[in-house]
């Protein structure tokens, strides 16, 4: 279970540079880091899952006195709120540049922005 | 002290509180940006000098109130402080510089510059791995937002490709960070190293991911075109920040992740910034556009620092000396760089001669490119020759031998661009200059000051800026006010009196040198009276390479020469560059002159094996087998100095380029720097045998070739000086014969040379220069029939070429005689056979020199010409007298070191008795000589008058020749190609083969960067394809070794 | 297909087999931990009485990491203004008044019940952050998705730029000074003990977290809002 969870996580991060790296379109470029943000996020809180284990949360059935066996690892799962936000920042930002870009040349194809080079 | 945790929250609080002020309030904005800026580098300064002052010892912050590794701290270090104080600093001069853009684009490009610089101190701050990543990404989203304040539209697309990279990027560091914490257990920085066996075995993925991710923001090569394309297209001042700034965060960061994965990884760094270094600089040599160049250099600095994290092993407790002497003095200058390049109108290098209307400016472009290129006083001097040093001392030759390599092509295109700027023609624009745009470069060119002295300091050698002769060549730039004539009144007296006050000290041998140098540079100097109005530039140039001199002379251990050598070569570089037609051949003294200075630091590097201190003495201690290598290592570099044959191709456009008074100058006396350090090199060394060949044998062919082959180029040259110039090489070849040989005769005569080679090539260049000022040309066909208009001239020629030539009575001949005596006891036959041919083919130029310049037939338009001016040939005729004096009593100056010369070699000195000296081989009387020449000449003389005393009188156009209309009319001057005859029989060995060595070299260098850089393409996927292809190859790589 | 694209395919399959097998070794080696590691054990063990917070993630984000947490709410900061920055970058002043497909009842009328019910998910989510799934930075996003939904249904629509700078900026001053009153009178930078820690899984517990949460809560919707309104407001393309 955990390996699938984290063998997707790691093909999604292919799948997502394989796209980047074939995609010309800007935003295709984008939707494809996304998927690969998507990718790591799902690594990331695989590999704090313990077998067998809940959610980090207490109540009744958790008690903070039998919460060290009966949870899983909280630190991913903090981790990645973080990676997820930072990402949708960044993803929110290329996406106002393309739209830039865009208006600038009236295309989205990456190879026509290539005034800066050598 | 205020705690460090407020540099972010000051940074931040006034981020968000920017955005409560109206739109229309954009000064008080500007000025909240400012007050947190000022404020953050308060916080930093203070600690900076709890650390460094009061020795105090690091400071953990803990944040939430739990000790890591439950929540994050940060430490705050003599390190982080002075990072810290950089990234702030330069974030606050930056905005300073920014301020008309910051206004116009309102409160959210100020937020975003608060938050570049705090996100930079998170990550020199922080311990925990996550929180690296967070900061990370905030400066790198700042990044993409900083470019946008530049007016060029082409910033947008740079900032998209750059965040194309950082999202890939940003992936591997999450998968690395996550691993890693499930290896370890903890995010912190400390607790990792400490946790994990793991991640130290240089196998671990994950630290390998976490690791490239870091790298790969210090824009590795070839992984680096997203920050070339934002270095060209960004505004210059965030092109400072992210040159200075942000490259000293993330190489910190890069030095936080080795502390984890430990000295397995090293190599790795050492490798990937090695390569970067070369590369970048190799790249940068046919870079065109200036802000693109310093982009390059940006790189191939920061390559170099991560080199050196990768050395930490060995550099023990100089690390922090050596990598933020580097850091440091790279940050500065290409901050100062970047601003300097906001004030130019045009993009393109020859733009910059914009410069040459502010001496200022022009002042701070030297201290960058030298700070840059780790030249004295500056700190990358000596955090260069500590690297040196320790890299030798283990035996890591190879990657000493790549960074002076890379260290020469950056050298190499920065001096170019210097030559530009003083040579090219100024362009329409001026130079744009506003105090709040002014204030930070001024600022940059103090703390290099500053940190050049605060280097020396912590050095463990003599700080350069406390001897006194630098600080005397120093203190003409705050005289560069007073008219020349003041100026070189002092020059002249501060030299003649460092003279007097150092006169005891110096053995017989040095003491010539001294005398040279220090008396003889004070003669030269009459002729600069000549010379009217301010003259810019010209005496803080020339005292520094006299500075150089002098303390060449007087230091006793490796570094000091080391600090002397570069000194004199960058002195006499201005000085060379002043020159009307010079920029080329200026270039290209710089350029052999650096490489022969790599060679000699790598030599003493090498001879010192990591000791700290090394006396020159100490060479001859050495053994094989590093005795050879260091010989030649030395040697080499000492012969870039003499212009041995080879090595010659700049010093005629140098010297022959130069202004009058400059060439005696750089010829005469600079010249001598070398032969003192091949002096010194084969008093200690001696004899070295490499591989069975006798190394002091390849010197006497060296040394004979470069006479031969100096004469024959001197015989066909059409322009005085350079003839002139040429002639040096060979008079130098006959000196490093003549040292070569290795006995006491032979050194006698290399010291004969020392001294006339001085008092007639000094002479020989005034006069010529005299007339040269007088005729407007150079070129010897261009003239004649001067003798009656410039008769002293004449006169210092006459009795120049007569010296030189060797022949009796004058003192050259006692320079052949010793050399005649040298050679006889000697067994080298065959390259004495060689020299013997160099001997007649001199006459041939000399001849000439005197002929077709002061004899035949006065030109037309020179008619009316008056000799040269009083203060140039002043000089002259010293220069006579003392020819005189010394050809009639040579033991004034020889007595001594033919004495002092017995505790090297005790056999075959020479025997004074009265005014006769005596060899084994027979004596010579120069008063004797002089007398019988003088009765000779005197009869002959006489012959003449009495045989030609009916001859008639004929006017100079009482013409009888056919008439003939010549095409080109030169061609008919009797002086044009005089030897063409002997061209045609030893044409092929003046062939211009070594030049065309190094141009070729040069042209493939330049070739294939120039077709490497096309990997650039501008296309964003392609740099996310290099991404992500050098972590697979790296990778590869690394796990594959 | 052209020659040079596939050789581009090509390449790229080539370099993610490289990446692909790092990833491979990097699952094959591993094995899910057995036992909590201690840095997790600490905080199972320890968060109820240290914080008093029953979400142990909401009390590692909003305390003990509080300043990975401070940073991330600074990167949508940042986006915001970069984004606003961008879309400025350039502009023409005299925009046009866009003629566009008219929306429709359907979703203005939905939009018009539904927004408010939405935000007020927002606000509970951000609210009850300590104690159940959720956050400052989920409740923000779904506020901002009522923002969305507005604007969709009045694409004219304009919010005011001012009152978003306003919340956005308080909202970030308030809760560093929250953190610095941690500084003062508790433990360090972003301590939440500035307030008492009460009974753990109700509403008023977990010291100051509620409160920082919500400030996050309303940054991360402003900002969000930010870049929607910045986004809307561009010239049709």
């Amino acid at each position: 279970m955990i390996y699938i969870a984290m063998a997707t996580g790691f093909l999604l991060i292919l799948i997502g540079f394989y796209g980047a790296l074939t995609n010309r379109n800007l935003l295709r470029m984008i939707v494809a880091f996304s998927i690969a943000d998507t990718g790591v996020n799902l690594v990331i809180i695989s590999v704090g899952y313990l077998p067998g284990r809940t959610a980090p949360i207490l109540d009744t059935t958790v008690t903070a006195a039998a919460a060290a066996t009966r949870i899983i690892d909280p630190v991913p799962q903090a981790l990645v709120l973080t990676a997820i936000v930072i990402g949708v920042g960044i993803t929110a930002l290329m996406l106002a540049y393309a739209l830039k870009l865009y208006e600038k040349k009236r295309t989205l194809d990456i190879a026509k922005f290539t005034e800066l080079k050598w | 002290m205020v705690s460090a945790i407020y540099i972010l929250i000051a940074a931040l609080g006034a981020a968000f509180f920017l955005g409560f002020l109206k739109d229309g309030m954009r000064a008080t904005a500007f000025a909240v940006t400012l007050a947190a800026l000022v404020f953050m580098n308060f916080v930093s300064a203070g600690w900076l000098w709890s650390f460094a002052v009061d020795a105090a010892a690091p400071v953990e912050i803990l944040t939430a109130g739990f000790s890591p590794p439950f929540a994050i701290n940060l430490r705050m270090g003599l390190t982080e402080a002075s990072l810290t104080l950089l990234v702030s600093l330069s974030g606050l001069l930056s905005a300073l510089y920014l301020k008309d853009v910051l206004l116009a684009l309102g409160r959210r490009s100020m937020a975003v510059l608060l938050i570049a610089v705090m996100a930079l101190c998170g990550i020199i701050l922080t311990r925990d791995t996550f929180n690296l990543f967070v900061f990370f990404e905030l400066a790198s989203i700042a990044t993409a937002g900083l470019v946008l304040l530049s007016e060029d539209e082409r910033a947008l697309s740079a900032g998209f490709k750059y965040m194309i990279v950082a999202q890939a990027i940003s992936v591997f560091l999450l998968i690395g960070i996550i691993f890693s914490y499930h290896a370890t257990g903890t995010l912190n920085i400390d607790g990792m190293a400490d946790a994990s066996t793991e991640l130290k075995t240089g196998a671990s993925i994950a630290f390998f991911l976490m690791f490239i991710a870091v790298v790969a923001e210090l824009k590795p090569f070839p992984a680096n075109g997203w920050a070339l394309d934002i270095y060209e297209s960004a505004h210059p001042a965030f092109s400072a920040i992210f040159s200075a700034a942000s490259g000293a965060a993330f190489l910190y960061a890069a030095d936080k992740l080795l502390h984890i994965g430990g000295a397995a990884w090293f190599p790795l760094a050492t490798g990937i910034g090695i390569i970067t270094f070369v590369a970048a600089n190799l790249l940068a040599l046919p870079q065109s556009n200036d802000r693109r160049l310093l982009g390059y250099s940006s790189i191939a600095q920061t390559g170099l620092v991560l080199a050196v994290l990768g050395q930490q092993d060995i550099l023990g407790d100089r690390y922090l000396f050596v990598a933020g002497g580097l850091l440091l003095a790279h940050s500065i200058a290409k901050a100062g760089l970047y601003w300097l390049s906001g004030l130019i109108a045009g993009r393109a290098l020859p733009d910059w001669a914009a410069l040459r209307s502010r001496p200022l400016l022009i002042f701070a472009f030297i201290v960058f490119i030298a700070m840059l290129s780790g030249l004295p006083p500056f700190p990358g001097f000596y955090a260069k020759w500590e690297l040196a040093r320790l890299l030798a001392g283990d035996g890591r030759i190879a990657l000493l031998a790549l960074i002076l390599f890379g260290a020469l092509l950056e050298a190499g295109y920065l001096f170019r661009w210097f030559g530009y700027i003083l040579k090219r023609e100024q362009p329409a624009q001026p130079v744009v200059c506003t105090p709040h745009k002014l204030a930070p470069v001024i600022a940059a060119v103090a703390a290099g000051w500053a940190l050049g002295y605060l280097w020396g300091d912590l050095s463990g050698h003599a700080n350069l800026l406390l001897t006194v002769p630098l600080l005397f060549a120093l203190s003409f730039l705050l005289l560069e006010w007073l008219p020349a004539w003041i100026k070189n009144t002092l020059a002249i007296a501060g030299m003649l009196a460092f003279f007097v006050l150092t006169y005891a000290e110096y053995d017989p041998l040095r003491l010539i040198f001294a005398v040279i140098i220090l008396i003889g540079g004070p003669v030269i100097f009459l002729a600069s009276y000549h010379e009217h109005g301010r003259r810019l530039g010209f005496y803080p140039a020339a005292m520094l390479m006299f500075a150089g001199l002098a303390l060449l002379i007087r230091t006793g251990d490796s570094f000091g020469f080391f600090a002397a050598w570069e000194l004199l070569t960058v002195g006499s570089y201005f000085l060379i560059l002043r020159g009307k037609h010079s920029e080329p051949h200026a270039l290209s003294y710089i350029v052999f002159s650096l490489g022969g200075a790599f060679l000699i630091l790598a030599g003493f590097a090498l001879a010192a094996q990591g000791a700290a201190q090394y006396d020159l003495a100490s060479l001859g201690l050495l053994t094989q087998p590093l005795a050879p290598w260091v010989f030649m290592l030395l040697a080499i570099g000492f012969m870039t100095k003499t212009a041995a044959i080879g090595l010659h191709i700049w010093l005629p456009g140098a010297h022959g380029e130069a202004e009058t008074d400059v060439s005696p100058m750089v010829s005469g006396i600079l010249l001598k720097a070398g032969l003192f350090g091949l002096f010194v090199l084969l008093m200690s060394m001696g004899k070295q045998q490499l591989y069975g060949i006798e190394l002091t044998h390849v010197l006497l062919w060296i040394g004979a070739l470069s006479a031969l082959l100096g004469n024959l180029m001197a015989i066909f040259e059409e322009d005085a000086k350079r003839l002139l110039a040429y002639s040096s090489i060979g008079q130098m070849g006959y000196a490093v014969f003549g040292l070569a040989l290795m006995n006491h005769l032979g050194w006698l005569m290399a010291l004969m040379f020392v001294i006339n080679h001085y008092i007639y090539k000094s002479m020989l260049f005034l006069s010529a220069g005299g007339v040269a000022k007088r005729t407007g040309t150079r070129d010897m066909y261009r003239m004649g029939g001067l003798i009656t208009l410039m008769p002293l001239s004449f006169i210092a020629t006459l009795i120049g070429i007569i010296a030189v030539s060797g022949v009796p009575p004058l003192s050259g001949f006692g320079g052949r005689w010793i050399f005649y005596n040298a050679i006889l006891t000697s067994d080298a036959r065959l390259p004495m056979v060689v020299l013997f041919f160099a001997g007649p083919i001199a006459f041939l130029y000399l001849f000439r020199l005197i002929h077709t310049v002061f004899l035949g037939q006065l030109k037309d338009e020179h008619r009316k010409l008056k000799e040269a001016p009083f203060w140039i040939i002043l000089p002259q005729m010293i220069f006579v007298v003392l020819l005189l004096v010394f050809a009639v009593v040579p033991g004034l100056a020889l007595r001594r070191v033919d004495i002092y010369l017995n505790q090297f070699f005790p056999e075959g000195g020479l025997n004074w008795a009265g005014t006769t000296i005596s060899s084994n081989y027979g004596y010579w009387n120069p008063v004797a000589i002089m007398i019988a020449v003088a009765v000779i000449f005197g009869s002959l003389f006489a012959w003449l008058l009495f045989v030609n005393r009916k001859a008639q009188k004929v006017k100079q156009f009482n013409i009888v020749f056919a008439g003939e209309r010549p095409y080109r009319p030169e061609t008919t001057h009797f002086a044009w190609n005089f030897f063409a005859p002997y061209r045609k029989a030893l044409g092929f060995m003046v062939q211009p083969f070594v030049t065309r060595f190094w141009e070729g070299l040069t042209n493939l260098l330049h070739v294939a960067a120039d077709l490497s850089r096309r990997l650039y393409n501008g296309n964003g996927q392609s740099y996310a394809f290099h991404f992500i292809a050098f972590v697979v190859v790296v990778h590869f790589l690394w796990t594959g070794v | 297909m052209t020659g040079k694209s596939m050789i581009k395919r090509f390449l790229a399959l080539l370099l993610l087999a490289g990446i692909g097998a790092m990833f491979a070794s990097l699952l094959l080696a591993y094995v899910p931990d057995t036992d909590l590691n201690f840095t997790a054990r600490y905080y199972a063990e320890n968060t109820a009485s240290d914080i008093g917070a029953a979400n142990i993630v909401t009390a590692i984000i909003v305390t003990y990491r509080g300043l990975d947490t401070l940073g991330e709410v600074t990167v949508l900061f940042l986006a915001s203004g970069i984004v606003g920055l961008v879309l400025s970058f350039g502009r023409k002043r005299d925009s046009t008044p866009r003629n566009l497909v008219p929306v429709g009842e359907l979703l203005t009328t939905a939009s018009q019940h539904l927004a408010p019910v939405i935000m007020l998910l927002g606000v509970y989510v951000f609210v009850n952050g300590h104690l159940t799934p959720g956050g400052g930075f989920q409740g923000g996003a779904i506020i901002a998705s009522g923002m969305l939904l507005l604007l969709l249904s009045d694409p004219l629509k304009r919010f005011s730029h001012t009152l978003i700078a306003t919340v956005e900026s308080f909202s970030g001053i308030a809760y560093i000074a929250l953190g610095l009153i941690g500084l003062v009178l508790a433990g360090g930078f972003l301590d939440s003990r500035i307030l008492p820690n009460g009974i753990l899984g109700e509403l008023i517990s977990a010291g100051a977290i509620p409160l920082i949460y919500s400030l996050i809560g309303l940054k991360v919707g402003a900002e969000f809002s930010s870049m929607l309104t910045s986004l809307s407001e561009t010239e049709d393309l």
